[in-house]
């Protein structure tokens, strides 16, 4: 939670520094090249030029930063969610990994008891960095039924 | 299952949790410990006991708590005033 809202920070105030920093530079560079032309108008011309390719970079960085994902995770879909709860369910250390299937009943037929169904759930809390209440966490028996609820809190849909 | 005093004794047990993530002899030790205590427990029916119990773990929170402030506060003391 706190990883994505500094992401979003970050970004927010990458994006106007950026565009500030831009307009700084072809002033910068207007003011150059009007004093270069009243010293000599020989170099007018050529300093007009070096001023449109300046902007012309600097544009381009600006459309290049703007695509970038800043480190931010590629979407989720419905198979990386169900992919990553599994992957935390076969490192917890109670869980037999190859007894472990999508549809298996964490107290059934894991053999888990309530203490260890609410490490799982925090397990997921800090896997999908948002937290999960526990009249909710309740209810979340299989990994199937936390993939679902992820999915439904995180508006991913088949 | 029934039992009104289980979301709470579910929530006591989260919050320890969290809060034994930074204890000094590390998570892992501290959750043994606090597995073994809710575990040692977990046939009492009485809900006066249970109370008692709850109240019981509040209070270890609250110690943690303590335990992390005078932690921080020491590392800042040593910090900034190196001679004393």
């Amino acid at each position: 939670m706190a990883a994505r809202v500094l992401m979003q920070c970050v970004r927010s105030v990458a994006r106007p520094s950026l565009r500030l920093c831009s307009v700084n530079l072809t002033v910068r560079t207007a003011a150059v090249s009007n004093t270069v032309s009243h010293r000599s108008l020989c170099f007018s011309g050529d300093s007009r030029r070096t001023r449109w390719l300046e902007q012309s970079r600097v544009s381009a960085a600006n459309i290049d930063v703007s695509c970038r994902l800043y480190g931010d995770l590629p979407p989720l879909t419905f198979d990386t969610i169900r992919d990553r709860v599994l992957y935390v369910l076969k490192l917890y250390d109670k869980i037999n990994p190859e007894k472990l299937q999508a549809s298996s009943h964490f107290m059934k037929d894991l053999g888990l008891d309530s203490l260890d169904q609410v490490e799982i759930i925090m397990a997921m809390e800090d896997e999908f960095g948002f937290e999960i209440p526990d009249a909710e966490a309740e209810k979340l028996m299989t990994p199937e039924e936390i993939v679902q609820y992820i999915a439904d809190k995180k508006d991913v849909y088949e | 299952m029934a039992n009104p005093l289980r979301s709470e004794v579910v929530r006591l047990y989260k919050n320890l949790l969290y809060l034994g993530r930074e204890y000094p002899k590390g998570g892992d030790y501290f959750r043994d410990r606090l597995r073994a205590a809710f575990a040692k427990n977990k046939s009492v029916q009485d809900p006066e006991k249970i109370k008692e119990m709850i109240a019981r773990g509040e209070y270890v929170a609250r110690e943690l708590e303590a335990l992390y402030y005078l932690r921080k506060y020491r590392a800042m003391k040593q910090r900034y005033y190196k001679d004393s």
